[in-house]
């Protein structure tokens, strides 16, 4: 596909998840279009991390829930704007993201893992156990309506459709941001660090520079899209940090493969839909996604970016005419 | 004229044995130095040091002056000094021209930001580099490839690209870590005429081998180490013929290589 | 506040930090032999304590013999783990390791929901209610005992890695695997071997809380998260550094827990790894002194 073509598509794309709301005001259809918008930012920061610079991260959640925190409370407690509240998440995880990921990194990818995970269940106890700022596992029900005033306009978000523009208008930028990082020469950079870090060092890249980079963005990412998804919610409580999120992404970036952009977001939009078709009770779910996990990572490796590379090496082994003379077996 | 590189006194200790002990030795401008050893010798180790990827117990190295002593390999790599590796590394997923774009794009000074916009700027060294990638992959012979993930590549082949690869910056010193070792005579050849070239064209390579006659062929120096203590260093006609160097290699490794060479 | 209440906290503290060494040590026995870090480790440890649940409250065993079977059946699960899910998984799948160990314990965790919904189990005997006194301390019985199975296993360990054949291979392994390969170590042998014994300490951790504290689905997750901490404040890899990281942990948020807000004894383990990891990435003991 060319690069024009790509543009079309995802032009028509966008047009038609946005005419959504106008032909119809079926509330399970824009609830699965929200729950698609918000799980395809988390899984395209998962992504970003993990299928670009190689650190699986299971601090996304922290980030999802603290953006989230972050925002109810600056705007309940203290009467921000749903705009500032949003933000001052997003800028929070950022710092979070960098504490998190510069200390572990000192040591391993594999002390990021650990620590990353460590951090997202050290998030859901504290949400409990701090009830004078978080209001401990009651939570806070029954947030306000939020306004997003912008100079001339004054928008109540108030019923789905609202949310449903404001979630899916969101995950077009953070997705656009994402797909410009890893089409730019950043991006090189980062997968280059995945495939082989040494050789990426030897030529003059900082894997740690980059990382944090990419930790930076997929934290405030995911810090964001959980402050505008929690008004969705209406209530914050300490399950926002709920491992469930955790296993929606993860399998979203499995399936979709590691580092392959349109393969994440398809496998985001399945898992958005499918799950629920299913009607599972949430217990029973947790188990398959557990179970997919696994026959995913045994079954199917590298998930659909993974089968196009596999078909990609194939083309190119089969012999072709501009051949060159081979000097090696 | 002070020497391109300098290496002072290079000490390297593992669990109390000693595997660089008080190494010293310079490479001039746009020479090719051979550094050679039996198994367990220290080169391997020596370059790990100071190419920053092993952190070195004493000594200090210079190149074009500048001090790179204990700096990481990445501020290693841009103030100059590149290296292929011994186990041949390549960015499996990317095309050959990723390979090689990826190695240039650390050293044109460019920020983050300009390279999220793509600025005209940022175009223009793309352009650039690609340029020169696509010359040097006519010079490795895989220019056909190009495009091609570099997972196709041959073992000999992908030597040949770890070698462009470390000639894509630019590099004021290239080292190259047996860059034929377990390779098949004809591309032996190949990969000696690209190295000559390169040299031709200006680049100072310092080359670890096993392979001695691969050596000696090529560098007008060779730098010869034994359990990692230098013990000699000159023209490859006095290094033949230097008793420590024969009584390292024979009593390293028997009688049939001395026949191999005679 | 007087001195004994110090000393309550102390003592409370140690034991604790027991039963973290007894997961601790199985997770970084693990890590080390195959470079693997095993994300269900907590499960199998809640599931251990569920089926000394079962044992005591359903089936008529006694405290020893609930012990005995949990910790031998963890051993057996530890070898089918090792031959069904590990084998074949190396350093450079570090990923797929992690992730097909969170799928185990996403299966694990969630299954057990689903049979046993989250309703907390407390395991009622005679022993709940008998307390040992020492001048103003005091000491229930079952966290004697806890503490006796920890030292005890501790030691065990020790002398099956410094005095066993499998075990010095074990440690070679850990040490340097081509290596170990080279002197003709077999080593799948000495990985199930590790992946056995650290199940079998998270069955005996498991077996030995029951009585402490209540049974519950979600109890592992938890603790894995201390035992995370643990590991790497020890040095990863290294099973001494964990069985004294874990101690120092237990005494610490003893402390804490007595003296500061609750929100905040949690965070301790966290702060204290991320504060080692600053100081001295490689743990507080590094790679140098392993068991």
């Amino acid at each position: 596909m060319s690069a024009r073509q790509l543009l079309l598509a995802v032009i028509a794309g966008l047009i038609a998840l946005f005419a959504i709301p106008l032909l119809t005001d079926n509330d399970y259809v824009l609830a699965l279009g929200i729950s698609f918008a918000a799980m395809s930012v988390l899984a395209g920061g998962l992504n970003l991390i993990w299928g670009y610079t190689g650190l699986l991260s299971f601090a996304q959640v922290g980030f999802f829930g603290i953006g989230a925190y972050t925002a109810v409370l600056l705007v309940v407690d203290l009467g921000w704007s749903l705009w500032a509240g949003v933000a001052a998440g997003g800028v929070l995880c950022v710092v979070v993201g960098l504490l998190v990921g510069y200390s572990s990194l000192r040591l391993s990818r594999h002390a990021f893992a650990i620590v990353s995970l460590s951090f997202a269940l050290l998030c859901a106890i504290i949400a409990r156990d701090w009830p004078e700022l978080t209001r401990g596992s009651m939570g806070i029900p029954g947030l306000p309506t939020p306004e997003l005033k912008l100079p001339g306009l004054r928008w109540r978000i108030v019923d789905p459709a609202d949310y449903y523009y404001l979630l899916m208008g969101f995950a077009a930028i953070a997705h656009g941001l994402i797909y410009l990082v890893v089409t730019s020469r950043l991006g090189r950079a980062m997968r280059a660090i995945k495939l082989n870090e040494p050789l990426a060092q030897s030529q003059g890249v900082n894997p740690l520079a980059y990382r944090l980079l990419a930790l930076s963005l997929s934290a405030l990412l995911s810090g964001i899209v959980g402050g505008f998804f929690v008004f969705y919610l209406t209530i914050i409580d300490p399950s926002i940090f709920d491992f469930y999120y955790t296993e929606t992404m993860l399998i979203s970036v499995v399936i979709g493969g590691p580092g392959s952009f349109w393969g994440v977001l398809l496998a985001s939009a399945v898992m958005a839909v499918l799950p629920d078709l299913l009607r599972f009770t949430t217990d029973l779910r947790m188990v398959l996604y557990g179970v997919a996990l696994i026959a995913a990572m045994i079954l199917f490796p590298g998930g659909i970016g993974g089968w196009l590379y596999r078909r990609r090496v194939a083309r190119w082994r089969r012999p072709q005419p501009r051949d060159p003379a081979k000097s090696t077996p | 004229m002070t020497a391109l590189l300098q290496v002072r006194g290079l000490t390297k200790k593992y669990l109390g044995l000693t595997a660089v002990n008080d190494v010293s030795y310079e490479v001039e401008t746009g020479a090719i130095v051979g550094l050679i050893g039996p198994n367990g010798s220290g080169k391997s180790t020596s370059i790990d040091c100071i190419s920053g990827f092993q952190p070195a117990d004493g000594g200090q190295w210079l190149l074009d002056g500048n001090d790179l002593t204990g700096l990481a390999p990445h501020r290693i790599a841009r103030a100059g000094l590149t290296r292929s590796f011994q186990t041949v590394r390549a960015y499996d997923e990317l095309t050959l021209l990723e390979n090689l774009l990826v190695a240039a794009q650390e050293n044109d000074g460019i920020g983050w930001l300009p390279a999220l916009l793509h600025t005209a700027r940022v175009r223009a060294a793309e352009a650039a580099a690609t340029a020169r990638a696509r010359d040097l992959l006519q010079t490795v012979g895989l220019a056909d490839y190009a495009d091609a993930p570099a997972a196709i590549l041959s073992y000999g082949q992908r030597k040949l690209l770890a070698i462009a690869a470390s000639m894509m910056s630019r590099p004021k010193l290239v080292v190259l870590d047996e860059p034929v070792a377990g390779v098949n005579p004809t591309m032996v050849r190949r990969i000696e005429a690209v190295i000559r070239k390169l040299n031709e064209e200006g680049v100072t390579l310092v080359i670890v081998e096993h392979n001695v006659d691969f050596i000696m062929n090529l560098c007008r120096r060779v730098v010869v180490l034994d359990q990692g203590i230098k013990i000699a260093d000159g023209p490859p006609g006095l290094i033949r013929s230097d008793p420590r160097v024969l009584a390292a290699y024979l009593g390293k490794q028997g009688a049939e290589e001395a026949t191999q060479r005679g | 506040m007087d001195w004994s209440f110090y000393g309550q906290l102390l003592l409370n503290g140690i034991v604790m930090g027991v039963i973290y060494a007894l997961v601790a040590m199985g997770l970084s026995l693990i890590f080390g032999v195959l470079e693997i870090v095993n994300f269900a480790h907590g499960e199998f440890y809640m599931l251990a304590s569920m089926l000394a649940y079962f044992l005591t409250a359903q089936w008529g065993f006694g405290y020893w013999g609930t012990i005995v079977v949990v910790t031998v059946v963890g051993v057996a699960v530890g070898y089918v783990l090792f031959e069904g899910l590990l084998l074949g998984l190396r350093g450079e799948a570090f990923e797929r390791s992690i992730l097909l160990t969170m799928g185990l314990s996403m299966v694990l965790q969630n299954g057990a929901v689903f049979l046993f919904t989250t309703t907390p189990r407390m395991i009622e005997t005679p022993l709940s209610y008998r307390n040992l006194q020492l001048g103003e301390l005091r000491l229930p019985v079952s966290r004697v005992y806890a503490l006796g199975l920890g030292i005890a296993a501790f030691i065990a360990l020790y002398l099956i890695l410094h005095r066993t054949k499998l075990g010095k291979a074990m440690r070679g392994v850990a040490q340097n695997r081509v290596a170990a390969q080279m002197v003709g170590i077999d080593t799948r042998v000495v990985a199930r071997l590790a992946v056995a014994i650290g199940i079998g300490l998270s069955g005996l951790a498991g077996a030995a809380l029951a009585p402490i504290y209540a049974v519950h689905p979600l109890m592992g997750f938890a603790f894995v998260f201390k035992a995370f901490a643990i590991i790497i404040i020890g040095g990863l890899g290294n099973v001494s550094g964990a069985a004294i990281a874990a101690v120092m942990l237990g005494i610490l948020e003893s402390f804490s827990g007595g003296l500061l807000p609750l929100a905040m004894t949690d965070a301790v383990a966290f702060v204290a790894m991320i504060v080692v990891l600053l100081l001295k990435p490689q743990g507080l003991f590094g790679r140098g002194v392993r068991v």
